[in-house]
C-alpha cells in the first residue's frame, strides 16, 4: 500500500473541494482520477496535488468509465479513495470498493488516519446513530463533494484515456430548467410537505418564502411523486442537507429521513395541523395549526403578500 | 429476457429503538419489502412481460429474511420465481458484503440480462449497494432510472438525473436502479398472494457461493445517539400563535 497517497475519483463534477480536503486527512498527497469533462480536470488541478483524466468521455455516461476508474485505483494501491455522494460518483467508488473488497462509508463525520487504515466517524441507518469505526484497509469513503476550488495555480492536468464499457450510448439528453436560488447558501428555507393539498396552493407557500427572503424547498413525495417542486429542492438524507439560519417545515410530519438534511439548520420552525406529528419534537418553535390560516397570516404579518 | 429484482427485507429504522448507548434494538421492528423496492418489481414484470421474459426475486441477509411470510411478500409481487441467500453470517454485513453475495448468486442464476433495484433502502438508505453490485458482476451500473424498454438487440433506458432527463441505448447486462417514483407499484391482489404460495424458491446456502473474503475489515469502537444540538420544542397554538412566533423569532435575531 502507498500510504503517501489517498485517491480522489472525480464523476464530472468541478466541486470537489471537500472531497480532496477528507483524503488529505488520510495522507500528505492528493491525487485525483477525473471522468467527464475537461472543466472536471481542470477544477481538480486547483486543489489535488496531481490529477489524472480519463478524457472527454463523448456520448458515453460517466459510470461506464467505472471498471477504467477501479483499474488505475487498484494499480496505485493508495492509502484512502474518496468520492462523492451522487450517484454517478457512487457507481465509481463502487466498482473501486468491489475491486478492493473495501466497503464504502458515508455520511462521514470526521476521518482520522491510523496505522493499519483510518478511524471513521460516520452517521448509519439514515442518520439513526452514530458510529466510529476502525477500519482496517483501504477506507472508501463517500463525502459532501464541497465547492469549486476558487481560481489560482494549479497542476498539469494529464492526460490517461481510457476505454469505457462497450455497448452504452447516451442517444438525447433533455435539460431541466433550474429553478429558484441556492439552497445550500440560503440563509432562510422555507419548505412544504404533503400537507399541502394542490400544486396551486403552493402560491401562499412562495408568498411567504418571499416574505422573508428565502429560498423554497419540500419533502421527498412533493417533488418525487407529485411533481409540484423540482427535484434538486427536496431536503432528506436523499436529497439535499442544508444548514440556513432558519428552517420552516410546513405540512411536513418530521420524519427521520427529512429531518437529517437540517440537522445543521440555526432555528426550526414547524407548522402542521396534528399536534402529535413528529416534527414538533425537532424544533424549536411549532404552530399547531392548519397551514391555509396560518401560512398567509404569518406572511401578513411580516409584511407582506396579499 | 432474464431479469432479477434485488430487494431488501428491513425494518423501518423509525421502529428502531436507539439505546442511550447509540445501540439499536430491532425488537419491536417489523421488516418488509424496502419502501421502494417495488417500484423495481413492476418495472421488471413490464418488461418480463413486453419480451416474453422471467423475473427473479433475489433478496439476501440474516437468517430471518427467509420467512414464509417474507416469501409471500415478495411472491406476490409479479416474480417467477424466488432465490434467498439467508444467513446470520451476514448480520450487519456492509454493502460490499452485500453486493458480493448478490453477485455470487446473480451468477448463479445465470445469463441474467437486467438486475432491476430499488433507489434506496429503507433502512441504510445509501443507494449503494446496486452500484456495488455492478462493479462486482463488471457490468455497467446505472442509477436514477425512470423508465427502460427493450429495443434494436438491447435496452433504452431513461434516466431522470439533476441536469434532466437522459436517454440511453445499453446493448449488454447491467445493474438499474430506479428513481422512487419511475412507475407506480400494483397492489397484489388475493389471487397474486394465492398464486404466490405456489411459485418455486430456491434458497442458496452462503457457503457454497463463490465469495471472496474481505480485503477490508470493519470494528464498530464507539456507538452514540446523533446529538439534535437541543431544539426549544415551544409549540405555540390559538389565535396569537403567529403573533407569539413572530416576536420569538425576533428575539431569537433568527429572521
Ligand atoms: C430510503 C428512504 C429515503 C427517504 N429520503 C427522504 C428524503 O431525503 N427527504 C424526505 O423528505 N423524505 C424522504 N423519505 C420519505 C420519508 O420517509 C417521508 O415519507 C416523507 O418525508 C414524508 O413527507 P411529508 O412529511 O411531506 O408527508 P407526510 O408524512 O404525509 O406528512 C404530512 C404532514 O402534513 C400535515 N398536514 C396535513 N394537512 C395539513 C394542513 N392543512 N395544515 C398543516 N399541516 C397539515 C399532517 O399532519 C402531516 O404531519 C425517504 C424514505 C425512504 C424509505
Ligand atoms: N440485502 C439486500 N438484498 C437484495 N437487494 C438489496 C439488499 N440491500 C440493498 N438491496 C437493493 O439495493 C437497493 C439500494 O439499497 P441501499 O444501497 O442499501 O440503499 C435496495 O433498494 C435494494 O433494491
Amino acid at each position: 500500500m502507498n500510504s503517501n497517497q489517498s485517491w480522489v475519483v472525480v464523476a464530472d463534477e468541478p466541486a470537489v473541494t471537500g472531497l480532496v480536503t477528507t483524503a488529505r486527512e488520510l495522507a500528505p498527497q492528493v491525487v485525483a482520477v477525473v471522468v467527464g469533462s475537461r472543466e472536471a480536470a481542470d477544477a481538480a488541478a486547483r486543489a489535488a496535488d496531481r490529477v489524472v483524466w480519463l478524457g472527454e468521455p463523448g456520448q458515453v455516461p460517466v459510470e461506464a468509465y467505472a471498471a477504467a476508474v477501479a483499474d488505475v485505483v487498484a494499480a496505485a494501491a493508495p492509502a484512502a479513495v474518496v468520492g462523492a455522494t451522487s450517484p454517478a460518483a457512487r457507481a465509481l467508488l463502487g466498482a473501486v470498493a468491489a475491486r478492493l473488497g473495501a466497503p464504502v462509508l458515508s455520511n462521514v463525520q470526521q476521518v482520522e488516519a491510523a496505522a493499519d487504515g483510518a478511524v471513521v466517524t460516520h452517521a448509519v441507518l439514515g442518520g439513526l446513530v452514530e458510529h466510529r469505526t476502525g477500519v482496517a484497509g483501504v477506507p472508501v469513503l463517500a463525502v459532501d463533494a464541497g465547492a469549486v476550488p476558487a481560481d489560482g495555480p494549479a497542476v498539469t492536468v494529464e492526460e490517461a484515456p481510457a476505454t469505457p464499457f462497450a455497448g452504452v450510448t447516451v442517444t438525447q439528453v433533455r435539460p431541466r430548467e433550474r429553478t429558484g436560488g441556492d439552497l445550500g447558501s440560503a440563509r432562510t428555507v422555507v419548505a412544504i410537505g404533503r400537507g399541502l393539498r394542490a400544486e396551486a396552493d403552493l402560491a401562499i407557500v412562495t408568498a411567504l418564502t418571499e416574505a422573508l427572503g428565502g429560498e423554497l424547498a419540500c419533502s421527498r413525495p412533493l417533488a418525487e411523486g407529485v411533481d409540484w417542486v423540482s427535484k434538486d429542492r427536496y431536503i432528506g438524507i436523499s436529497g439535499q442537507r442544508v444548514s440556513p439560519d432558519l428552517y420552516l417545515a410546513i405540512g411536513i410530519s418530521g420524519q427521520l429521513q427529512h429531518m437529517v438534511g437540517v440537522r445543521g439548520a440555526g432555528t426550526v420552525v414547524a407548522i402542521n395541523s396534528d399536534k402529535d406529528a413528529p416534527v414538533f419534537a425537532q424544533c424549536d418553535y411549532g404552530i399547531v395549526g392548519d397551514l391555509y390560516d396560518v401560512v398567509p397570516a404569518l406572511t401578513a404579518a411580516l409584511g407582506g403578500g396579499a | 429476457m432474464k431479469i432479477v429484482v434485488a430487494y431488501k427485507w428491513a425494518p423501518n429504522p423509525q421502529d428502531l429503538e436507539v439505546r442511550p448507548d447509540g445501540t439499536v434494538d430491532a425488537g419491536r421492528a417489523k421488516p418488509a419489502v424496502s419502501e421502494y423496492d417495488p417500484v423495481a418489481f413492476e418495472l421488471a414484470r413490464r418488461l418480463a412481460d413486453a419480451t416474453g421474459g422471467e423475473v427473479v426475486g433475489l433478496t439476501v441477509g440474516p437468517a430471518a429474511i427467509d420467512t414464509p411470510l417474507a416469501r409471500k411478500a415478495a411472491l406476490s409481487r409479479g416474480l417467477d420465481r424466488l432465490v434467498v441467500v439467508a444467513d446470520d453470517a451476514l448480520v450487519g454485513a456492509d454493502s460490499t458484503r452485500l453486493a458480493v453475495v448478490l453477485a455470487a448468486a446473480v451468477r448463479g442464476i445465470g445469463d441474467v440480462d437486467v438486475v432491476l433495484t430499488g433507489d434506496s433502502s429503507i433502512d441504510v438508505a445509501e443507494g449503494q449497494v446496486p452500484l456495488t453490485l455492478a462493479g462486482h458482476l463488471g457490468w455497467l451500473g446505472l442509477a436514477r432510472v425512470a423508465a427502460v424498454e427493450a429495443a434494436d438487440g438491447g435496452l433504452v433506458v431513461e434516466r431522470d438525473l439533476p441536469a434532466g432527463v437522459s436517454v440511453l441505448h445499453v446493448a449488454g447486462p447491467v445493474v438499474l436502479a430506479a428513481t422512487a417514483d419511475a412507475v407506480v407499484p400494483r397492489v397484489a391482489g388475493m389471487k397474486d398472494i394465492l398464486a404466490a404460495a405456489k411459485k418455486p424458491v430456491e434458497a442458496l446456502a452462503l457457503a457454497a457461493l463463490d465469495v471472496p473474503a474481505p480485503g477490508t475489515a470493519l470494528t464498530t469502537l464507539a456507538t452514540a445517539r446523533p446529538s439534535q444540538g437541543e431544539r426549544r420544542r415551544v409549540v405555540l397554538e390559538g389565535p396569537t400563535a403567529v403573533a407569539d412566533l413572530v416576536a420569538a423569532l425576533d428575539l431569537a435575531g433568527a429572521r
